[in-house]
């Protein structure tokens, strides 16, 4: 048929727009684009249509699905049916075939009415040969450039941008933050007061009427103390009140830190005086109050580290997750957010402890406040609840082990009292070190791990997992390290209870691809959300725990498990490259999945709905999914069912 | 071709390349399989729907090569009308006045259109009234009405209604709408946005490709099959 030169400029609007939402096609420019819809055919294929069979059709044309699905299969000579993949719109089917130049190798069948377009396969091949990110997404190699895509993604799309980052000023009222209230009598000298303000790290004093404790009658500050004393060469041993400012200037405990702000930069007062029920309780600083707005990570750790009070370290820890929050904006990757999370939230348990022992008094022996699970391995999001346990030095005698034993007994109490108090949850299966079964000297718990690795009962086996992730939060790391070096020894001579594991491990389902709105499992199953710590994280970190328990890797968290394995030869590079990247990337899903959730003031989980997951997400959870298989595949070699 | 610009060849004896076409279904076979068929699904945009005064000002057509719609090919054009107030079209068409005032005159686009058509049937929703502006416009311009057999996709969609619901179930007819959309909602055909006549006919060609292969599966196989089930077309318009 002639042509007449116009009927070739026109490409449908349809079809370029379609190229134009799929990967990788959407990163061509709009000419390629044209260019490419003008040389497709569209085809109809009605429900229950075999459109290739293994071994068998050859393949002319890659397939792109506009509307509709297919199932993915192979039939074994006895008819057997194993269910590969479901694909829907915007998913290809023969791509592979193409590259290498071979027969189908799937059966592919429609299982609703499919629309599809043609892409002729010279186009496709010229299109592989000359854009690397085809070559790379048709390869289905985890390419450094589909990674990076996904986390500009996810950042963008779905870390929401909030003009108030100012929130906390209308939300927090003044007395939330005050400090404990420090004072000096009026008649002090100016030394004793530049003393006491070193000694409780404040930059204020409120002086007090020697007659009346009650009656405050003024303040001092450091800057009196340079500008007043030091600079103009008063004597230190005046008394105080010749240098303070007063009266003081008070506001009410409830009111709104943005209203305190206020009267600070109205008054060019920086110090006020807060006061509840008609007398003053403490002092709040504009410094205080900037703070409240600060998300640097490192302002955060100061305060941590400068914290006089436990109290106080309960509002500080609130505002970890708006730190991570800047963090995740910025860009930082999961595998570095989760170290911030687990450096800060280990401060926040080591001041707490500190002053703890500061109430308590020393403890009788030496102990190691040991974390367990996600915070032994450094792999926290947003609040998870407490695994903990106390570790501690064999007591020498009868007598000094009931001491121990109300000593730790009390510790354990407050510490996790304080940490609920802090936002971390009790742990619902008190594993915990008010458990008295996990607060114990070092030689029950070598006892425990020998009971564990020597003799295992599957089902406890599974209970202790966590357990074999522990960590030295505070105290004592020797005694952890001692009980380390036992479970390594242990570990690497019975391979029977590495064995279960493994097994445990690769009994969680992989699921196998997303189909619409939904996740597909391997049997067809399908579930509307996909539980990704449980499908997707826990059998990298099962994986991970095993090797590092057989090849005696000390390391407990999981990224650091996976590169030592590497380092030590134990896996090859690709394999350690392909977990690295899906384990991090989904972490990174589950951060930013929580923290919208917090964002829109709901518990955050684990639960994530297809529904809301872009074509580029659901592509890498789908490649992740693969490489969990590839993981299975090595225990399965490792520790096969005999 | 050249002599189609002289208008004193209008009159005469219908054009040669009408001829031509005429004579490609002069033993036309009704028994081959659907797929050996190429079929043209058009798409025409009018001044307005008044039969004796009004005017063709666009054509869109996709072709139907072994039942697949073929992307390479299509055919789009804009007519100058002869009479109409240009601002007119903004209102009714998706076209714009410019996009008229520069188009060429019917006399140069037919041709090319039956140059397109050339020994395939045609397909359109609600054909007969784009036929008749189409013949309408071949007679003025090249002499004769065109030849090409017609398949109708609203009475396929017809037909395929009384298949699907048998015969003896009275559907009522005032919940059925027969609107290309309307079809494409009802068979969850991929969306399309009212666009030009281009789109509209690679909608139709959707629902087309969408019927007949829900036919060829049903068993029916040649176009006799088709034309008899559901009286979808006739052999000419």
């Amino acid at each position: 048929m002639a042509q007449n030169a116009d009927t070739h400029v026109v490409a449908p609007e349809m079809a370029v727009s379609f190229f134009r939402s799929i990967l990788p096609f959407n990163r061509l420019d709009d000419a390629t684009l044209h260019d490419i819809s003008r040389h497709c055919r569209v085809d109809f294929y009605p429900k229950g249509t075999r459109i290739l069979s293994a071994g068998e059709t050859e393949i002319p044309h890659l397939y792109l699905i506009q509307q509709g699905g297919v199932k993915a299969f192979i039939e074994d000579d006895q008819g057997e049916i194993t269910l590969k993949d479901f694909r829907g719109e915007g998913d290809y089917i023969g791509a592979l075939g193409i590259i290498r130049g071979t027969l189908a190798n799937l059966n592919i069948e429609t299982v609703e009415d499919t629309f599809c377009f043609l892409l002729p396969r010279e186009i496709f091949l010229n299109l592989v040969e000359q854009q690397a990110s085809f070559a790379h997404y048709y390869l289905k190699s985890f390419s450094e450039k589909v990674v990076s895509t996904a986390y500009n993604e996810l950042r963008y799309h779905k870390v929401s941008r909030r003009s108030g980052d100012d929130l906390y000023l209308f939300s927090v009222r003044v007395g939330d933050l005050v400090k404990k209230l420090r004072k000096v009598a009026s008649d002090s000298s100016i030394q004793e007061a530049a003393v006491a303000m070193a000694e409780y790290r404040v930059g204020s004093l409120l002086v007090y009427d020697p007659e009346d404790e009650e009656n405050i009658v003024g303040i001092v500050t450091d800057r009196d103390l340079r500008g007043k004393v030091v600079a103009a060469g008063l004597d230190y041993q005046l008394p105080v009140e010749t240098i303070m400012s007063g009266p003081v200037q008070t506001v009410l405990s409830q009111a709104l830190c943005f209203d305190v702000l206020l009267k600070m930069m109205t008054t060019s007062i920086h110090h006020l005086a807060v006061e509840r029920g008609g007398k003053i309780i403490g002092v709040v600083t504009s410094h205080d109050i900037m703070l409240l707005q600060g998300h640097s990570p490192y302002y955060l750790f100061k305060e941590i580290r400068g914290q006089q009070e436990i109290s106080g370290l309960y509002i500080l820890a609130q505002r970890i997750p708006e730190v991570i929050r800047g963090l995740i904006k910025e860009g930082a990757k999961a595998g570095n957010i989760t170290q911030m999370i687990a450096i800060l939230n280990d401060h926040i348990l080591e001041r707490m402890l500190i002053l703890l022992e500061e109430e308590l008094g020393p403890p009788p022996v030496a102990y190691c406040w040991l974390l367990l699970g996600s915070e032994g391995r450094r792999e926290q999001t947003f609040k998870t609840d407490q695994d903990n346990a106390i570790l501690y030095a064999d007591p020498e005698s009868e007598k000094q082990k009931k001491k121990v034993d109300a000593y730790f007994k009390i510790l354990a109490a407050k510490a996790i009292d304080h940490l609920v108090k802090c936002g971390y949850p009790l742990c619902p299966g008190e594993i915990m070190a008010t458990n008295p079964k996990w607060c114990q000297p070092l030689s029950v718990w070598k006892s425990y791990f020998s009971t564990w690795i020597s003799a295992p009962d599957p089902v406890e086996l599974l209970n202790a997992t966590i357990f074999f992730d522990f960590r030295s939060g505070f105290g004592d790391a020797g005694l952890s390290r001692e009980l380390r070096k036992h479970l390594k020894a242990q570990a690497q001579q019975k391979d029977i209870f590495l064995f279960h594991l493994a097994r445990q491990c690769m009994s969680t389902r992989i699921p196998l691809s997303f189909f619409r709105n939904f996740i597909v499992n391997r049997d067809g199953e399908h579930k509307n959300h996909l539980d990704i710590k449980y499908q997707g994280l826990t059998p990298f970190v099962n994986f991970a725990r095993i090797l590092a328990l057989k090849y005696g890797i000390s390391e407990t968290n999981t990224l650091a498990r996976l590169k030592a394995l590497f380092d030590a030869e134990f896996i090859n590079r690709e394999l350690w490259a392909s977990a690295n990247d899906a384990y991090e990337l989904q972490m990174q899903q589950r951060l930013i999945h929580q923290l919208s959730q917090m964002e829109e003031g709901r518990a955050p989980d684990n639960h994530i709905n297809p529904e809301q997951l872009t074509d580029l997400e659901k592509r890498t959870l789908k490649d992740a999914f693969a490489v969990i298989e590839r993981l299975y595949s090595v225990l399965d070699k490792m520790y096969p069912v005999a | 071709m050249i002599n189609l610009l002289n208008p004193g060849s209008w009159f005469g004896n219908p054009s040669p390349l009408l001829q031509a076409n005429k004579e490609c279904f002069v033993d036309f076979d009704q028994d081959r399989p659907l797929g050996e068929y190429t079929f043209v699904v058009c798409d025409t945009e009018l001044t307005g729907l008044n039969k004796n005064k009004d005017e063709l000002i666009s054509i869109g057509a996709v072709t139907i090569r072994d039942l697949q719609i073929d992307l390479s090919s299509m055919f789009h054009r804009f007519i100058r009308p002869m009479n109409m107030d240009p601002t007119q079209a903004t209102l009714v068409h998706r076209i714009t006045p410019e996009q008229l005032e520069t188009a060429e005159p019917l006399c140069e686009v037919l041709p090319g259109f039956v140059e397109y058509i050339h020994g395939s049937l045609l397909v359109g929703h609600h054909l007969p009234l784009d036929m008749h502006f189409l013949n309408k416009a071949t007679r003025a311009v090249m002499g004769g009405p065109l030849s090409n057999p017609g398949v109708d996709t609203m009475r396929m969609a017809q037909g395929y209604k009384r298949v699907r619901l048998g015969h003896y179930h009275e559907h009522n007819p005032r919940t059925t709408s027969y609107a290309l959309d309307d079809l494409g909602k009802e068979y969850r055909l991929p969306e399309f946005k009212p666009h030009d006549a281009l789109e509209d006919a690679l909608q139709t060609a959707y629902l087309f490709l969408y019927f007949i292969k829900k036919f060829r599966k049903g068993g029916l196989v040649t176009l006799k099959d088709i034309f008899q089930s559901g009286r979808v077309g006739s052999f000419r318009y």
